[in-house]
């Protein structure tokens, strides 16, 4: 599918860098012998380049995004993503490119996106070669006015979203940072799940976790309320977070601070008590309710009529994916057994699912817009400045 | 432990067989003779006792996870099954692996921390007949840390999960309704096993079966955790009863062993566990405790001093 772009919009600058895999003749620099430099120098000169680098797509928080492809077969693009240096782990790796090289490498999912290589460059900063996504993301979709979507385009999103977030949680992953504009599509239309720089392993129970994760208005309860251990429902309340925002095209509930958060949940689907969520007095953040405030938990029939589009059914499943006790929240597993996929309308085929104007062709112009958006949502990324 | 094991890059990339390992170190061996000759090192395992150590006195003065340590060791031999021990500076690739692992196993340490701690640790020498100046074995630029966790991410292809046997224990501790002594003991085993190959050798579970049947059949009188020495278990294991009980656990119906150990038998019949497997693993267990008898902390630390003094004099 993938287009060979006009050459004048590859100015085929060699990438500075040095592939990692097939280095088995180059000295190490784990030997003290030569100068840092030296070493370097002689890896890049041993070892055969892969990838050639190409315009910058992006820019996130902590890496930037160039597009690239096979030196072998330049009709083969690929993403390649260096992570940017952290100031706090200073010449060592971050833990947001550590996570992402950990799970991306086991993780092969359709619904995932896959990692092909990485390498690391002169400056000593880690370059992930990504499978290349190039028809943006939900988020886009979500916000161009100019793209009509219904019911069965959302159930198709839907679908291989939760599909890809079964898998993380099969294998013991959570995500922690699910999000419209962390689902990415690709040429064919198929939605892949990506960034998973604050993704962990939650095999090990009795280990705390920080609640400092999932950006804030796709963040559960049990965060807000400072819950360290936690489990795949975090995930599930994001998807319904997810799920609302592409019915309403517009983010559900979009509080301005945590505390805020807390309140527009409060107000959206009810007060957490003790009755409906035994134990949540107990979270470290937990503050009671101002009794004359308390709001009743909201049944099925604030769903149906919230989000006229989902259905019925539709609106069960978004209304099993926010219960305010994570214990009540619907499993991925549950989520993929739910009538609603079987029910009318079908999900639309990804081939046909909208796109955004101009496919490949105007990648550049989108960019552009992508990279000024990096600013505009101030609270955006608070999960990323806390570690682990 | 994250992902599934069964398709993960352990198994499918850093799994060996007992030939290919062998294969892998004979080629290394080869590419440089001479500084084998030159520089004489004690047995493998020794060696990796030594590691251990040393990186148990790094995890302890910053009291890490025992999985990071766990993880670390299975990096260090991932890593010399690429390079020649003799070509690098073990305390360095020492300590970024325990820097790396730490990570990984989400306690991460900070850069700076770990080498103040390692040079702390492994001060070096200043040996002026040789060398005129002293020795740093980790030095103070924390870049070469940095540097060298590349490098260590290069050489294991950036496959970072290490699945290690001590989940397995703990989900078949009430299945086997173990003791708490039983899963103390097999937990000790398992700590073991990283002194040998048998994490490049055999899936996870083979060696958390492999410690409850050591912990179930040779039960040793003091479960106490051993200092520098083998531990007590090396003694039970030499004794001979429980080598006889293991070979009955291959042949279907055994009888004769009291019924704790009948119920791990039918229970490992029935599981699909590779049998044969678990006892070579457990000989090779008892062939670690034989060679244990050997080491010498001193020996280990000047063979060592020696490599690494070599390459600071090639600068
Ligand atoms: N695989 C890919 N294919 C095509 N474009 C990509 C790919 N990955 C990222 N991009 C582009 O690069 C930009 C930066 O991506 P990155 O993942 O670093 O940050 P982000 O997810 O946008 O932000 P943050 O990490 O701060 O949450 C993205 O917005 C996207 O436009």
């Amino acid at each position: 599918m993938a287009v060979s772009p006009p050459s004048t919009m590859l100015s085929t600058i060699q990438s500075r860098d040095i592939p990692f895999q097939g280095s088995a003749n180059a000295r190490s620099p784990l030997t003290m012998t030569h100068a840092d430099r030296e070493l370097t120098e002689q890896l890049n000169d041993d070892v055969r380049r892969k990838y050639v680098k190409d315009k910058k797509l992006g820019e996130g928080t902590y890496a930037v995004v160039s597009l690239g492809y096979l030196k072998t077969d330049p009709s083969v693009f690929v993403a390649i993503k260096k992570i940017k240096v952290n100031a706090e782990y200073k010449d060592g790796l971050t833990m947001d490119a550590i996570r992402e090289v950990k799970y991306l490498q086991e993780l092969s999912h359709p619904n995932i996106i896959a990692l092909h290589d990485v390498f690391s460059s002169k400056d000593q900063t880690l370059n992930l070669v990504l499978e290349y996504l190039p028809r943006g993301d939900l988020e886009m979709l979500i916000k161009d006015g100019n793209i009509q979507y219904g019911a069965a385009d959302v159930k198709a999103w839907m679908g291989m979203l939760a599909r890809g977030v079964w898998f993380c949680h099969e294998n013991f992953v959570l995500h922690r940072d699910i999000k419209p504009n962390n689902l990415l599509i690709a040429s064919d239309g198929e939605v892949k799940l990506a960034d998973f720089g604050l993704a962990r392993s939650f095999a090990d129970p009795y280990l705390n976790m920080t609640h400092q994760v999932i950006t804030r208005w796709y963040r559960p309860p049990e965060l807000l309320y400072g819950a360290r251990q936690y489990s795949g429902a975090v995930d599930v309340w994001s998807m319904g977070m997810v799920f609302a925002e592409l019915l309403i095209r517009v983010p559900f509930v979009a509080g301005n601070s945590d505390l805020d958060q807390i309140s527009k949940i409060c107000e959206a689907f009810g007060t957490p008590t003790d009755d409906n969520w035994p134990g949540v007095s107990k979270l470290p953040n937990y503050f009671p309710p101002d009794r004359a405030h308390i709001i009743p938990l909201q049944g099925r029939d604030f769903f149906v009529r919230q989000f006229p589009t989902a259905g019925p059914v539709g609106a069960d499943l978004l209304m099993s994916m926010c219960a305010l006790d994570p214990r009540k929240r619907s499993t991925a597993r549950q989520i993929l057994s739910h009538s609603w996929w079987s029910t009318e309308p079908k999900p639309t085929k990804k081939e046909d699912l909208p796109k955004k104007a101009g496919g490949t062709k105007k990648m550049g112009d989108d960019m552009g817009r992508r990279v000024g958006q990096v600013d505009d949502g101030l609270f955006k990324n608070a999960a990323r400045q806390l570690h682990f | 432990m994250a992902a599934n094991y069964w398709v993960s890059t352990q198994r499918r990339h850093w799994l060996f067989s007992r030939e290919g390992l062998v294969d892998v170190r004979e080629k290394l061996r080869e590419k440089d003779k001479l500084s084998h000759t030159q520089f004489p090192l004690p047995d493998q395992r020794l060696l990796n006792i030594y590691f251990n150590q040393q990186l148990t006195k790094l995890g302890k003065r910053m009291s890490t996870r025992q999985q990071a340590l766990a993880t670390a060791q299975v990096y260090i031999k991932r890593f010399y099954t690429k390079n020649e021990i003799r070509h690098t500076n073990p305390y360095l690739v020492l300590s970024t692996a325990f820097y790396l692992a730490c990570k990984m196993e989400e306690c991460p340490q900070h850069i700076r921390f770990v080498v103040g701690e390692a040079r702390g640790l492994w001060p070096g020498k200043s040996d002026v007949r040789i060398t005129k100046r002293p020795v740093d074995f980790i030095t103070s630029d924390v870049a070469k840390l940095g540097e060298c966790e590349f490098a260590l991410i290069s050489e294991m292809n950036s496959q970072l999960i290490v699945h290690h046997p001590y989940r397995t224990l703990s989900e078949l501790q009430p299945e086997l309704s173990l003791t708490s002594d039983e899963v103390a003991l097999a937990w000790s085993v398992i700590n073991d096993h990283y002194l040998t190959d048998l994490p490049l050798l055999y899936p996870p579970h083979v060696i958390a079966v492999m410690a409850i049947i050591i912990a179930v059949v040779f039960k040793p009188s003091q479960t106490s955790f051993h200092g520098s020495g083998p531990p007590p278990l090396a003694g039970a294991m030499r004794d001979g009863a429980g080598m006889n009980i293991l070979a009955a656990l291959g042949e279907k119906g055994a009888s004769g062993p009291p019924p704790r150990i009948q119920k791990l038998v039918g229970w490992i019949a029935e599981s699909e566990v590779d049998i044969k497997a678990v006892i070579e693993c457990t000989q090779e267990l008892v062939s670690l405790y034989e060679v244990w008898e050997q080491y010498s902390e001193k020996t280990c630390k000047e063979l060592i001093g020696r490599v690494v003094k070599s390459k600071n004099l090639d600068k």
